[in-house]
């Protein structure tokens, strides 16, 4: 079995000619870490009482809640908390020139408790820095933060923000207000100033404070849950265009990530209709929503739709904007990982080029490849 | 071109309007600020009688929770959608590509009393 893996590996790196960014990397941040960086009166309060932060209502995919089973290291941790393994399994094999740190664990940003939930927030980017970044140059972070405050949100942006190996703010998608709101413009103001992206990653939909996993209330299975994720991200997408986030925060850059990819070309074109009709309700918003689109979002590909024929796949791609708007995502090591290799059928040289490295580049600031050309 | 009699100008005050069949074609001829203009009393987008809806202004805004008001009496929405259509151009305000078509108007006197004015509409 060994020798079949080694042949197959060996057979991939020889296909993937240049290197490629992944935008979606799940290292393990696990809560027994995180406490060590936590002030002393809530390790006192978590020795007592718990860790009082909510859990999925729903099962996953994998082994290990969601994990790809083999990616357990040799040293028998958690899946995505080794760095030789994760380059070993991954980093090395897959040719990735970079790749940004989502951590794994959202669970602060469904508690009442802000304090709280600014500490662990903290924690996690103090533990991420020593831990992750730094230890491998390919490896860029993800700056938690509690978003059910923005006020402590932004200072806890301000505080790692310029950080050279931070790259982007991370939310969770499930939020009790969707993300337009003018309630988290200290956010965007803070994002702004240190140059990075807001990100909404699909987790903690209908979990502690946040609201249901629908607006028809609690879906039953994980599948179902799985299907809803697209209904809250178009959510916060039509709340960023029509609160007017981005005529007052132009620079701004906003990430859909993991809510899937082409149901956003029939929104956007609902979108623009309705704008067409309804403009004068909301005169803020200068231009088509898909020009806010193009000019302000990006979409994270994992996990990517297959069409059912490649015909329709370009016509998607197309109506997605994918040229400007998509960044490859793996997910690593999670159990709907999206290989670089197989997840997308042949794609034109130029814009394979922009959805595995040029988008993530120009949105993250990372320079050109160090070998043209590659490793074949 | 010939010039269609649309009726008396004091039937059609500042802000009013009036719509007439001339040639086959409904036409839509609005006084604004004293001065006439003709459009086409058909929407380019789904055919909708244009002129039967409001007579408006242009929203505007300088940011999340600001409404100016421009351009008052100068547009028309359409009664199903809520296009917006400039009167005095015919274009669609976001898209001036769709338009609506406009006419030429003069108002004319045959003899010295300012109520014996007459409008016509030129297609």
């Amino acid at each position: 079995m060994e020798v079949t893996e080694g042949k197959q590996i060996k057979k991939q790196i020889s296909k993937t000619k240049r290197t490629i960014i992944d935008s979606d990397i799940h290292n393990y941040t696990p809560l027994e870490e995180i406490k060590k960086y936590l002030p002393r009166v809530y390790r006192d309060q978590i020795d007592l009482w718990g860790w009082r932060l909510p859990g999925s209502l729903y099962l996953n995919g994998g082994t290990n809640v969601g994990q790809r089973a083999d990616s357990i290291p040799p040293d028998g941790g958690f899946p995505g908390s080794n760095l030789d393994f994760m380059s070993s399994q991954y980093l090395d094999p897959f040719n990735v020139e970079y790749g940004i740190l989502t951590g794994s664990d959202y669970s602060c940003q469904a508690s009442p408790d802000v304090d709280y939930a600014a500490a662990i927030s903290s924690a996690i980017n103090e533990y991420t820095l020593e831990h992750w970044l730094g230890r491998d140059r390919r490896l860029k972070g993800s700056v938690f933060i509690p978003k059910q405050d923005p006020v402590l949100s932004a200072k806890e942006i301000h505080r790692v923000g310029s950080h050279s190996d931070m790259v982007q703010v991370i939310v969770a998608s499930g939020a009790d207000k969707p993300y337009g709101n003018r309630y988290y413009h200290p956010i965007y103001e803070a994002c702004v100033e240190h140059n990075l992206p807001f990100t909404i990653h699909v987790l903690m939909e209908g979990v502690g404070m946040n609201p249901p996993t629908t607006g028809a209330g609690w879906v039953s299975y994980y599948p179902e849950y799985r299907a809803t994720r697209p209904q809250v991200m178009a959510a916060h997408l039509a709340s960023l265009i029509y609160e007017g986030v981005f005529e007052k925060f132009p620079t701004l850059k906003v990430v859909l990530q993991e809510a899937g990819v082409f149901w956003v070309a029939p929104y956007l074109w609902k979108l623009d209709e309705d704008w067409k009709a309804l403009r004068f309700q909301t005169p803020w918003v200068k231009k088509p929503p898909s020009e806010y689109f193009r000019s302000n979002i990006k979409v994270s590909s994992q996990p990517l739709e297959p069409t059912p024929n490649q015909e329709m796949f370009r016509q998607m791609m197309n109506a997605v904007y994918a040229d400007e708007t998509l960044l490859y995502c793996s997910d690593y090591p999670h159990w709907d990982f999206d290989s670089p290799l197989k997840t997308f059928p042949k794609l034109d040289d130029a814009l394979w080029e922009r959805v595995f490295y040029q988008n993530a580049a120009d949105l993250y600031g990372l320079p050109a490849r160090k070998k043209q050309g590659g490793t074949e | 071109m010939t010039g269609f009699l649309v009726g008396k100008a004091s039937e059609i005050p500042e802000g009013g309007k009036k719509i007439i069949e001339a040639n086959g074609r409904s036409i839509g001829i609005y006084n604004i600020g004293g001065e006439f203009f003709a459009i086409r009393n058909t929407c380019p987008h789904q055919g909708a009688a244009l002129c039967s809806g409001i007579t408006t202004e242009f929203i505007n805004s300088t940011g999340p929770g600001n409404f100016v008001h421009e351009r008052e009496g100068e547009i028309v929405r359409c009664p199903w959608h809520q296009w917006e259509f400039e009167i005095k151009t015919g274009c669609m305000v976001v898209d001036p590509k769709k338009r609506t078509k406009s006419y030429e108007v003069t108002v004319e006197r045959f003899d010295v009393s300012v109520e014996d004015k007459e409008v016509y509409v030129h297609i």
